[in-house]
């Protein structure tokens, strides 16, 4: 039982530091909408250097966020890695400290981006350049050790067949995976891939900086590497949260568990091979790209999504619908979570098709429809298994208390900020601009609206904070 | 980590690009009259029936002509025979003669291939303006200062793709798909320095062969399956 | 806002309260009444089954309509009347009609082009990626390539209306990202 009680306090230390990181970081995207709306007055280079940090921190933290809860959660199957969770913590915590000096104090601005050869156009600290590289390697090693951990554990129980689910292909399997194992491990193995093809990134990264000009990358390798990994990681930490889903949803309903079918064991292994190729999307405007690499990404990109999303909306529904439901906040996060997915998914599949990327790409279409399934989709199924873990710590049941008002303060606050990012993106505003020219007369209205919106959604994060803390400091208390 | 932030100098972070052959496209070439072996011929009367690759040489050279005649002998083999073009070796030396280019022809037996023709002219001037061509007479020894040029001509007499230096066959077969009017949405500029491109694609046959970057490319997918299976085949099973 | 974008939008959100809907619509049914059916399970298998063959299928009559339309195949069969070359850098644009090179920085030329001419942008950038994004007098975003260093991109377009159009960037370059500018006429 001590093992167990150490991964619930590493776990309760994750779900403070998230949370934490995310506040600032929700502020950080705050101050920009303001700043974008000419109520505050910033420069170029602090503009960017927040936009910078908003996107690492943002991905890092929710794609830790997804891998703490499958972790947690999988100790109900295998013995769950601890180590390794620590190691992470902390490679996590030095991975972030240094990559908010890099950009606050060495004014680091390439965007989460860093296209290949921003990062060597230095109009920064000559410092901060290595050492974003360096802050990058060390929560990439991290991360690498943990997922590799992760997937260690499961293999000990399961072959690799039975937990990908294959032999639910057959008549009659006699074995039964459980839909979290089969999702967790699709997942992680998509995990290790981007984690790769990022220390590959780094390493021609590293190898031009210090080759003094014998060694020069390929322009177009790099932005495939980075959408490799960039894309690919953003859309992997979805399906963490989603496994936990698949774990939860059922049990804190009140209703039986999920069984892997066919065509459930079918949707997965297809996502795990398309997700791989999905990100040439991020390409379509970079006419060098081979046309084959192009459609492919179009047709992958409709695919990698659609099998996992239909699966899990059918099985979602279909247990709510006309039965008889416990509900709590945790599922009621999950379910709202899983329609945030579901219309961030629809903006994402408008974008992914080459003819309208051609008058999409980089406008704030791109942010609305990412911004939709992550802080209307997957943010909420973090926030989901935070809470039901929370309680769990502090070894109470579901309160009741502000859960309106969070739902409520959620919902609003979220749909006026996503909206305002459609509204641009369909009147062409581009993204990524720190003031927007005159042309674009609604452009600022729409960031001091969102900004407004994006508060309302703070506050209701503020809330679940400060209800998640008291409860997880209550089991990091306890006992020392 | 202290050597790691040791930061060397960045050297060629203002990768100098080479523009030249972006000049002139889309521009007429001079309709000149030229002589081959069967007689006077007007470059139009070429063009209209096939697309020209213009060579530019003279028979004294004693620099890069025939080095590049070479190269495009050899880089022709490899290109898909399906495609149409005739290859015009015009000198610009008003010193040569037909007979000069005939020995050269012959020099490097070419004489005989009907994708070949050996030229002169006397309106080589004009020629030169409307390609942007300016070779350079150097010193007593009739040698010119001048690059190796070889200027791709569509069947409406438009310059469609210029090749400066000794290029390699997929430069040579984009050429030959831009004068046969093939749109392709992009191409590299010729910089031979980068490391790991990513494809090297061959428009002659409209594919792309995979490059190092490619390989590079497919290394994350490729090391996380071996990991997958080394991991799953060295892991002891509990279940029964 | 455009046709094009006014039709993608308009379709965005009606999807998007159609999935409202749908959700609000099952969280409601649930609880009140309780259980219909024990097992949870609406449809069956093989009705799950047809209906993800459907959406499939839609998607991929949708994407062999709209895959054709792209802009790598835009007026492929023409030859442009037209040449712009286009070098990105930070933070400006050189547009010009003759080759950009160290002979033509391309700074300053006013490009003037014809109403239904086919131009060909020939797009390349000379340090970091740019994005060439073209918009239009109403502001609309028309048509767009990057602009990626050691690479040309070419963009064929025919300009219907006559006005100013104008060129800003759609890939982050650096701090005066927002402000990197040219434009253009049609006459």
């Amino acid at each position: 039982m001590m093992e167990r009680t150490t991964l619930a306090r590493t776990t309760s230390i994750w779900i403070i530091a998230i949370l934490l990181l995310f506040i600032l970081s929700v502020v950080l995207g705050i101050i920009m909408r303001l700043s974008q709306g000419g109520v505050i007055s910033q420069s170029p280079v602090v503009f960017y250097s927040q936009m910078t940090t908003h996107g690492f921190t943002m991905i890092g933290i929710w794609f830790v966020a997804g891998m703490v809860g499958v972790n947690y959660l999988m100790q109900r199957y295998v013995s769950a890695p601890v180590k390794s969770n620590i190691f992470a913590l902390l490679f996590t915590i030095i991975g972030v400290v240094l990559l908010w000096v890099t950009t606050f104090v060495g004014k680091f601005h390439t965007g989460w981006t860093f296209l290949y050869p921003l990062p060597f156009k230095i109009a920064w600290a000559g410092w901060a350049t290595p050492l974003f590289f360096v802050s990058l390697t060390i929560l990439g090693v991290g991360w690498l050790v943990w997922s590799v951990s992760l997937l260690m554990a499961i293999f000990k129980k399961y072959s690799i067949t039975r937990a990908l689910a294959w032999q639910h292909f057959g008549k009659n399997p006699s074995f039964e995976t459980p839909p979290f194992i089969l999702i967790t491990v699709i997942t992680l193995i998509g995990v290790i891939t981007c984690l790769l093809a990022a220390v590959l990134l780094i390493v021609l990264f590293f190898a031009e900086y210090f080759s003094s000009g014998t060694f020069v990358n390929d322009p177009l390798l790099m932005k495939n590497l980075t959408y490799f990994f960039g894309h690919t990681i953003a859309n992997e930490m979805l399906y963490l949260g989603l496994a936990t889903l698949y774990e939860l949803f059922p049990e804190v309903s009140g209703r039986p568990k999920w069984k892997t079918t066919w065509y459930v064991a079918l949707a997965w292994n297809c996502t795990l091979v398309f997700i791989l190729t999905a990100f040439f999307h991020h390409m379509y405007m970079d006419f060098v790209q081979p046309e084959s690499f192009q459609i492919v990404g179009q047709v992958a990109s409709y695919l990698a999504s659609l099998p996992a999303a239909v699966v899990t909306v059918f099985s979602v529904l279909t247990l709510i619908y006309r039965n008889s439901i416990r509900w709590s906040l945790t599922n009621v996060l999950y379910f709202m979570g899983v329609a945030g997915w579901v219309i961030g998914g629809l903006g994402a599949v408008i974008d992914a098709t080459i003819t309208n990327n051609l008058v999409l790409h980089n406008t704030l279409w791109v942010p609305a429809h990412f911004h939709t399934y992550n802080a209307m989709g997957n943010v909420l199924f973090s926030l989901a298994f935070f809470n039901w873990a929370a309680n769990r710590f502090a070894g109470i049941g579901e309160s009741g208390g502000a859960n309106r008002l969070k739902i409520a303060l959620l919902l609003v606050g979220g749909t006026g900020f996503l909206l305002m990012f459609y509204l641009g993106g369909a009147y062409s505003i581009p993204r990524r601009f720190n003031i927007y020219p005159m042309e674009f007369s609604l452009a600022a209205s729409f960031a001091r609206i969102a900004a407004v919106f994006a508060a309302v959604y703070l506050a209701a994060v503020l809330i679940f904070f400060w209800d998640i803390l008291r409860k997880c400091l209550k089991l990091l208390t306890y006992s020392r | 980590m202290i050597l790691l932030l040791w930061a060397p100098k960045l050297y060629a972070l203002t990768p100098v690009y080479n523009l030249d052959e972006e000049t002139n496209i889309y521009q007429p070439v001079a309709d000149i009259r030229v002589t081959t072996e069967e007689g006077g011929i007007y470059l139009s009367e070429i063009y209209s029936g096939r697309p020209i690759i213009l060579t530019l040489v003279y028979t004294r050279c004693a620099g890069v002509c025939n080095p590049l005649l070479m190269r495009l002998k050899e880089n022709i083999e490899l290109i898909d025979p399906k495609r149409e073009f005739t290859i015009l070796v015009l000198s610009f030396d008003p010193l040569d003669t037909l007979e000069d280019m005939q020995g050269m022809a012959k020099r490097f037996t070419l004489d005989e291939d009907p994708r070949w023709e050996f030229a002169v002219s006397r309106e080589i001037d004009k020629l030169n303006r409307s390609i942007g061509f300016n070779p350079v007479r150097a010193g007593a020894k009739r040698q010119f200062d001048h690059e190796a040029l070889l200027i791709g001509i569509n069947r409406n007499g438009l310059i469609t793709k210029k090749l400066i230096g000794l290029r390699n066959e997929a430069a040579l077969g984009a050429m030959i798909v831009e004068i046969n009017d093939v749109f392709v949405p992009s191409y590299p500029l010729p910089d031979n320095k980068r490391s790991f491109s990513c494809f090297n694609y061959d428009p002659a046959t409209g594919k792309n062969s995979p490059g190092w970057g490619l390989l590079v490319l497919s290394l994350p997918a490729t090391l996380t399956l071996l990991l997958v299976l080394v991991i799953g085949i060295n892991s002891n099973h509990e279940h029964h | 806002m455009s046709d094009k974008h006014e039709f993608i939008l308009v379709l965005f959100l009606l999807l998007a309260a159609l999935v409202a809907i749908v959700f609000v619509y099952v969280y409601l049914s649930s609880g009140a009444k309780s259980s219909q059916k024990e097992d949870g399970k609406g449809l069956n298998n093989t009705q799950r089954f047809w209906f993800f063959l459907l959406l499939t299928a839609a998607l991929f009559i949708f994407a062999s309509f709209t895959i054709p339309k792209s802009p790598y195949y835009l007026f492929e069969k023409e030859s442009p009347s037209r040449v712009v070359f286009v070098a990105a850098q930070q933070y400006y644009w050189a547009l010009s009609s003759e080759a950009i090179g160290p002979g033509n920085p391309g700074a300053g030329e006013a490009i003037e082009l014809k109403r239904g001419e086919l131009v060909e942008f020939r797009v390349t950038s000379l340090d970091v990626n740019h994005g060439f994004g073209i918009y239009d007098e109403s502001n609309n975003l028309i048509a767009q390539t990057q602009a990626m260093p050691g690479y040309v991109n070419r963009l064929r377009w025919k300009f219907e209306k006559p006005g100013t159009y104008k060129v800003l960037c759609l890939e982050f370059c650096g701090l005066a990202h927002a402000v990197m500018r040219a434009s253009f006429t049609v006459r």
